[in-house]
């Protein structure tokens, strides 16, 4: 298997070979740091790849790598300086297009952003992924997510997010609260079909997720944020434990266990028996719990403590008591 | 430079080589002067030898580059159609080089960059990858750090990486299904046709190769490996995933449910602003979905601060799951007092 696992990442610095040599053209002189911070890479890597390119070329009509039939690079420059001037060019005029896959990838992604006011212009889009289809090799493979339409709030909490100002909104936390917030907000952030804001939130005097849906009443006030996204740490997973999360045990389908990834803390045990695997979760509280547990029914049991378990019931038969006529 | 080293080439060198001789010819080369004289190959070559593992190598050379979109081709030499050994293989730089009239703005980059940060695991994440170094080979602006946005979608369902390959080789596929409402999974073989997302949850549109009629499944609801029949079927026409969205969109449009919700509570906050939610004069609430079983669930979520009024099959269902969930979180020995 080691062998197959070569040749991918060979695949890779073709890749970026067959990016780089383009760029390089461009620039008819330009800096290995220059070009390591355009591509986001490390300058080895940099200089990796134009030694390689600098040896490359084509057979030729002989058959024998002739000097004309390569690449050819200002070698003392380059070695001196890390400077990269390229003194001979073949084979190569152009960029590469996308592959049918590539072009798909960035198409769907578009599509997913659609609700995002950047994208409200949706002939600006279209022409985009026109140009994206255009520019592929093959036809974009057939992945495609649905179009969302432009949100007013998601679209009043950019506003307040680029001009750098706190937004008051009313919100309704899991355990049913009403409170009148007020955020420095950060950064705007989704999980498939959801969008939550990030931000600084002052009634709590720390960094709280809210979920856009929750949200009632936004307004941008004219006061600047206190906090700045650099100021904080804004975690790269959206849910974070907390030293006062609960844990729970759950019995779980196996199939539906990749459905709580989030819930489930890293290093949980999981041992399974009867078909159904056993697990634990963190929550911050029951309420939230019931709410998770009584969308997957069937699917999901609590085992213990027996205040979650409980919880969960009372819930669930609150919400069975509205139909018992039936 | 020294290009007669018998030292060990790497992949990577003989892929470039071989894209570079493969670009530079007009009328292609065989296989026979790509293993003779392109860089990688040559030194290992045996003149009128064996060399059986050496083509093996070029073979999968081939598909490593098709796989980055590198149009490689194959093309039967002038009157000798039919001849395998006298295949010759070119890129043609049309079909290679982004035509140049496609250029990106400054704004278009960013949107780019954002659609490319959408994908954070599996493949299409590489992919995604992959199409913004192309990009930055055109000398667009670096990427920046698109500020103030985090988006994320993902692709948990074990089905879609096998279905996404399969799709782009036409290849029918079997899995057992198990059809929302119904107790026990059944084996499909279908055809492939499209993977969309829609309302976030993965779709496969798929045509039954015996009845040649085209049907949706939900990945979610996959609950078997995928494996191929080894059979495929022609590459179909026309926009696969935009006719399949229709669907989608069609069956959400025309089911509809009554609902009463607690006023302030956190089903009227969201239910009231999911798409298409209409406030009917009663002050309940017309929803649309797409799967009785499926929204059935999501209502139960609510406990009692949804009543569902129509249609009685939905409010069936929801209440039959509350229950399900009393009686799975009661405990039997104090139930019996």
């Amino acid at each position: 298997m080691a062998e197959r696992q070569a040749p991918l990442h060979a695949q890779d610095k073709l890749a970026f070979l067959l990016s780089l040599v383009p760029f390089l053209m461009e620039h008819e002189s330009i800096s290995v740091h220059e070009a390591a911070d355009h591509f986001g890479v490390k300058p080895e890597q940099i200089r990796e790849a134009v030694e390689l390119i600098a040896v490359s070329g084509i057979p030729g009509e002989t058959g024998q790598y002739q000097h004309g039939d390569l690449f050819d690079l200002a070698w003392d420059d380059f070695e001196d300086n890390d400077q990269i001037v390229l003194t001979n060019l073949v084979a190569i005029d152009d960029a590469p297009r996308f592959s049918g896959r590539e072009a798909a990838a960035l198409i769907a992604g578009l599509q997913y952003l659609s609700a995002l006011p950047e994208n409200a212009d949706r002939s600006a889009i279209a022409t985009l992924m026109t140009k994206l289809s255009r520019g592929a090799s093959a036809l974009p493979s057939q992945v495609a997510v649905e179009d969302s339409e432009t949100d007013t709030t998601l679209a009043l909490i950019r506003e307040s997010v680029a001009a750098g100002v706190q937004i008051e909104f009313d919100y309704l936390n899991s355990r049913g609260e009403h409170e009148r917030r007020r955020v420095d907000p950060l950064r705007i952030e989704s999980m498939d079909a959801d969008w939550y804001l990030r931000g600084w939130c002052h009634l709590r005097e720390a960094v709280r997720t809210f979920r856009l849906d929750r949200i009632g009443n936004p307004e941008i006030t004219s006061e600047p944020i206190t906090f700045h996204a650099a100021d904080v740490h804004l975690p790269d997973t959206l849910f974070e434990g907390s030293a006062d999360d609960l844990a729970v045990t759950i019995d779980v389908a196996p199939a539906a266990a990749a459905l709580l990834t989030d819930y489930i803390p890293e290093g949980a045990v999981s041992s399974e028996a009867d078909g159904r695997k056993r697990t634990s979760l963190r929550v911050s509280h029951y309420h939230g719990l019931k709410r998770l547990v009584g969308g997957m029914p069937g699917v999901v049991t609590v085992v213990e403590p027996a205040a979650a378990r409980a919880a969960v019931a009372e819930w669930a038969a609150a919400g069975a008591a509205r139909y018992e006529d039936d | 430079m020294p290009v007669t080293s018998s030292a060990k080439i790497p992949v990577e060198e003989r892929l470039f080589s071989l894209v570079l001789a493969l670009l530079a010819t007009e009328t292609g080369l065989t296989k026979n002067e790509v293993l003779s004289t392109v860089q990688g190959y040559r030194q290992r070559y045996r003149p009128g030898g064996d060399n059986a593992n050496l083509e093996r190598q070029f073979e999968r050379d081939k598909d490593d580059i098709r796989d980055l979109g590198v149009p490689l081709e194959t093309v039967e030499s002038p009157g000798q159609a039919g001849n395998n050994q006298n295949l010759r293989y070119r890129i043609p730089r049309g079909a290679y080089e982004l035509p140049s009239d496609i250029t990106f703005s400054v704004e278009e980059t960013t949107l780019l960059n954002l659609a490319a940060m959408v994908w954070r695991e599996g493949s299409l994440s590489g992919e995604s990858r992959r199409a913004m170094m192309k990009l930055k080979g055109l000398g667009l602006v670096p990427d920046e750090p698109v500020l103030g946005y985090a988006p994320r979608l993902r692709v948990r369902d074990a089905a879609f990486e096998p279905l996404r390959a399969a799709l782009e080789k036409n290849a029918v596929v079997r899995f057992a299904y198990l059809k929302p409402g119904e107790a026990e999974a059944r084996v499909r073989t279908v055809a492939p046709l499209a993977l969309i997302q829609h309302q976030g949850r993965w779709h496969l549109h798929a045509e039954e190769p015996d009845t040649r009629m085209t049907k949706t499944f939900l990945l979610r609801r996959i609950v078997s490996q995928i494996t191929t029949t080894g059979a495929t079927f022609p590459a179909p026409s026309g926009d696969q995933t935009g006719r399949a969205l229709r669907e989608l969109e069609e069956v959400w449009n025309s089911h509809t449910a009554d609902v009463e919700v607690v006023a302030d509570s956190d089903a009227a906050t969201r239910l009231h602003k999911r798409r298409g939610t209409v406030i009917l004069p009663s002050g309940a609430l017309r929803l649309h979905y797409s799967d009785a079983n499926i929204f059935a669930d999501e209502l139960a979520g609510y406990g009692p601060e949804v009543l569902v009024l129509s249609p009685p099959v939905l409010r069936a269902a929801v209440h039959s799951r509350l229950l399900k969930t009393v009686e799975e979180h009661t405990d039997r020995e104090a139930s019996n007092g």
